[in-house]
């Protein structure tokens, strides 16, 4: 543009310039968080083993999704420099963050309300996917027979467990909660159709004489 | 080029000096006011991309929530058998090339060619670095055992029922990020021919800018993808 002068050559057109000094410090403390997360970690397995305490999951994921969450704050301010830009700029990245927030938060909602199922619902409940192979068989199970059966499994095998902590998991986490007041067999979805007069209706099993035999005799389609 | 441009007097341009680096001659593109509106329009582009990146992981991510809230055990299965050592690596390599492009736009804007060209070849081979590692001693490992998502698994020693799902979520999106990485170090293989022909500097820099920007997004997303598959337990 002609009106476009030597003016603004030599200078980066008041664009904030941000001092290398400024650029150091921050890569610092990203390289210092860094480690922080890792010694948090390894703090939290040391703690729980040589105390033989346990300690919840989410600690775990609190303590690492917050300094992530610090680490990017400092990346976004001063190395993507919205500390210094158009609140536009800003505005895009945070309505983003909010919307991938929405996202996980209704995840939650679902997944957190899954085990529990209000029992004038209970009859309508039909099973999800059985985490099963193609042939009825887990896929590690499959795995495993495919190397017995070529002579290449090897029962002692060290399993690389580089965490050595199975046995802290799970503490508190998604247990099946049985409904107040329930016999608690509401708790986990019934096998097969719950809803009389579909096929492949399963008769909810009264926990008195029937055993699993007498249950696979009536998985034909009921028509009673 | 920018030089042929429509003169709104009918008089030609006046004869451009070529002896003036590119990045001094440059001319805004016609639709844009001055060099400045077109670098805040480009910049606000580049952010509005990087707010589709950003979505495009969280499916990633809530993906990883759904599947770790349902198998808690296989996740830590799996996680148990990476090594957080190269994990560690890798993110150092990464915050190292996220202060070399940081830097590289410093020197863009302070007219500092050999250190801008420095700057930008550092975190090519930062990019490098990290697939190198990547490739080597996570991949081909995990990939020759068996460790792969879904039908394809066949390692032997599984501890949960479950572990192809983990393999899945892990391979679905360190590939996704290696997938940026790669794009981002052809990037700056381009900012570096352009740096060298003195395509940048104060007057103009919205390249280095962009890919600049887009490289600290594949930064943070590893930043969160670091603790949670390495460091889970």
């Amino acid at each position: 543009m002609s009106h476009e002068t030597n003016s603004h050559d030599g200078h980066a057109h008041g664009h904030v310039i941000v001092s290398l000094f400024t650029l150091r410090t921050i890569l610092a403390l990203l390289l210092f968080f860094t480690l922080l997360t890792v010694g948090a970690a390894l703090a939290e397995q040391w703690i729980a083993s040589t105390f033989s305490v346990v300690i919840p999951q989410w600690i775990n994921v609190a303590v690492a999704i917050s300094i992530a969450t610090v680490k990017t704050v400092l990346v976004v301010m001063f190395f993507m420099q919205l500390k210094y830009d158009s609140p536009m700029n800003t505005l895009i990245f945070v309505f983003t963050v909010l919307t991938a927030a929405f996202f996980l938060g209704f995840t939650a909602l679902d997944l957190g309300g899954r085990n529990t199922l209000e029992r004038f619902k209970a009859q309508y409940a039909i099973p999800g996917g059985t985490g099963l192979g193609g042939d009825n068989i887990p896929i590690t199970t499959q795995a495993r027979n495919k190397a017995i059966a070529a002579g290449t499994y090897d029962p002692h095998h060290d399993h690389h467990d580089h965490h050595g902590a199975q046995s802290i998991t799970n503490a508190g986490y998604l247990q099946p909660k049985p409904e107040k007041g329930s016999d608690g067999n509401f708790s986990r979805p019934v096998k097969g159709v719950t809803i009389p007069g579909l096929p492949g209706y399963i008769a909810p099993k009264d926990n008195h004489g029937h055993d699993d035999k007498s249950e696979k005799s009536e998985k034909s389609p009921a028509g009673h | 080029m920018a030089s042929i441009q429509a003169d709104p007097h009918g008089a030609h341009p006046p004869a451009e000096d070529l002896s003036r680096p590119y990045h001094e001659r440059y001319h805004a593109a016609h639709h844009f006011k001055s060099r400045d509106h077109e670098f805040d329009s480009v910049k606000m582009g580049v952010w509005l991309f990087l707010g589709t990146e950003i979505l495009l992981f969280s499916g990633m991510f809530v993906a990883y929530a759904i599947f770790r809230m349902m198998h808690p055990e296989a996740f830590i299965a799996g996680s148990g058998k990476l090594s957080v050592g190269w994990g560690l690596l890798n993110t150092i390599v990464l915050l190292l090339s996220s202060y070399t492009v940081a830097a590289a736009v410093r020197h863009a804007q302070t007219n500092n060619q050999k250190w801008l060209r420095i700057n930008v070849l550092l975190t090519f081979f930062a990019g490098l670095a990290f697939l190198l590692i990547k490739f080597v001693f996570e991949y081909w490992p995990k990939y020759s055992e068996g460790k792969l998502p879904g039908k394809f698994y066949s390692y032997p020693y599984s501890t949960s029922e479950y572990e192809p799902l983990w393999w899945a979520i892990y391979w679905g999106a360190t590939s996704i990020h290696a997938s940026h990485v790669i794009i981002g170090m052809g990037l700056f293989a381009w900012i570096w021919l352009r740096a060298r022909k003195q395509h940048f500097g104060p007057g103009h820099y919205n390249a280095v800018e962009g890919v600049g920007l887009y490289w600290h997004i594949v930064d943070i997303v590893w930043i969160f993808l670091f603790p949670l598959l390495y460091l889970i337990h």
